[in-house]
């Protein structure tokens, strides 16, 4: 258990720096998927809601300090991502949902949370229309990281997609 | 007692955990402006940009060939530019000796590449190759090709995040360049805008937008973007004029740090004269 929370953590940083580098090569129309979301997932499926969680909080901790942004806005929203995977994390169902389809949705249920709540501390302004701002900064992004999701299954070994 | 607590850790040990951490980050949140998160920052991500500089690199061999032509492009149209205002400088440099001007024409350039970019759009920052040991310093303007792209944000020996036009805690006072219109900008999420323009104002769709003289972040004139329309016209005295920024904030590669930053002695003497 230890041994996977280091190698969670040391696989963070080659994530976060595909993430900043080649991933916005990728982007459609300034839409990118977050590969860390994806890592946190696949994480916390394998070892339930209270490392999803943990991981969460260090995920967005490591991720405000390199990155630039608000300390604490990544931090509460990768937190509570790492909370809703993880009750997707049951001992019955976690093999069926790391290795078929499913995991896209969780992704994407994940990614539509994490966005919102990140958007929160971001740009946008709450006057605005929200619907188009749910649409745009949590929907989209979150489609593409679903999709993005995967292709990242397909190097999971035993994998049942459909 | 201890079994009373023992079992309620072990019923709601998720919750709780939760709870705790949803505390700790907005906790967090409040610590952004201490000098010394600033100071784990600026170590944490100069670190990090060593390595994604490298990577960055690689991934940007790619874009070079169509980076080229469009440079050679412009290199054509600026040194046609350049022909037309050289006649102007000297003219312009006769004139301002007449009168005793200082001169504010040259400014120091630092060269820089982005080397990672926000991870989401919205956030609007991005890392250069160029910190302390160049010369970069927290509150320079940096310019790409085409115009103002953001301001430094924070630096550290060999890297700088910079706060791009599209982050949303960057104002700036901008000048409508042809009526000499002052007024704040931001970006709101969507567009970048002019906000609170009384409508009596001269403003007007295709009008150059450049920093104004009356910035406190930059007062040397730089190229922003152009008007395109406005936003609240139908209601109140005010309207927000929406910009097209001349920066490509997607595709920006190579920059340059303004080698610049708003006068101390200015501020303090403006401070000072309102403090009366």
């Amino acid at each position: 258990m230890r041994s996977e929370y280091l190698w969670s953590i040391l696989f963070f940083f080659p994530v976060l720096v595909v993430q900043t580098t080649f991933i916005p090569l990728i982007s459609i129309g300034g839409i990118v998927p977050d590969l860390v979301l994806i890592l946190l997932i696949f994480y916390t499926l394998r070892n339930y809601q209270l490392y999803g969680t943990v991981l969460g909080f260090v995920y967005g901790f490591l991720f405000d300090i390199i990155t630039g942004s608000l300390l604490g806005s990544a931090m509460l929203s990768k937190t509570l991502a790492g909370f809703t995977a993880g009750y997707f994390a049951t001992e019955t169902k976690r093999d069926k949902y790391l290795r078929s389809y499913n995991f896209a949705f969780i992704v994407l249920l994940c990614a539509v949370i994490d966005l919102m709540v990140y958007s929160f501390f971001g740009p946008a302004e709450i006057s605005r229309n929200i619907l188009l701002l749910f649409f745009q900064q949590a929907m989209l992004p979150g489609l593409y990281t679903a999709v993005i999701s995967l292709i990242v299954l397909i190097f999971i070994p035993g994998r049942r997609l459909f | 007692m201890f079994r009373v607590i023992r079992q309620i850790w072990s019923n709601f040990k998720e919750y709780i955990v939760l709870v705790i951490l949803l505390i700790a980050s907005l906790v967090t949140i409040s610590f952004n402006h201490k000098p010394e998160v600033k100071k784990i920052r600026a170590a944490a991500f100069g670190s990090f940009a060593v390595v994604s500089s490298v990577l960055s690199e690689t991934f940007g061999i790619a874009s070079i060939r169509s980076e080229n032509a469009e440079l050679r492009k412009m290199n054509a149209e600026l040194m046609l530019q350049v022909s037309r205002l050289r006649q102007f400088a000297i003219e312009n440099e006769e004139l301002r000796s007449l009168v005793g001007l200082k001169d504010t024409a040259s400014l120091p350039l630092i060269p820089a590449a982005i080397v990672s970019r926000s991870l989401i759009r919205t956030q609007g920052t991005v890392t250069l190759n160029a910190g302390n040991s160049d010369g970069v310093k927290p509150g320079m303007p940096v310019i790409s090709g085409h115009g103002l792209l953001g301001i430094v944000y924070s630096t550290s020996e060999n890297f700088s995040i910079v706060r791009t036009l599209q982050n949303t805690d960057l104002k700036l006072t901008v000048k409508n360049e042809r009526s000499r219109v002052d007024a704040v900008m931001k970006w709101n999420g969507e567009d970048l805008i002019m906000v609170d323009v009384p409508k009596t104002y001269d403003v007007e769709p295709g009008d150059r937008i450049i920093t104004s003289d009356l910035s406190s972040v930059v007062a040397v004139p730089l190229p922003v973007g152009v008007v395109i329309g406005f936003e609240k016209i139908e209601t109140g005295i005010f309207n927000e004029v929406k910009v097209r920024p001349f920066a490509d904030f997607l595709r920006a590669e190579n920059v340059f740090v303004v080698g610049i930053v708003e006068s101390i002695q200015k501020k303090d003497l403006e401070l000072n004269f309102y403090n009366r």
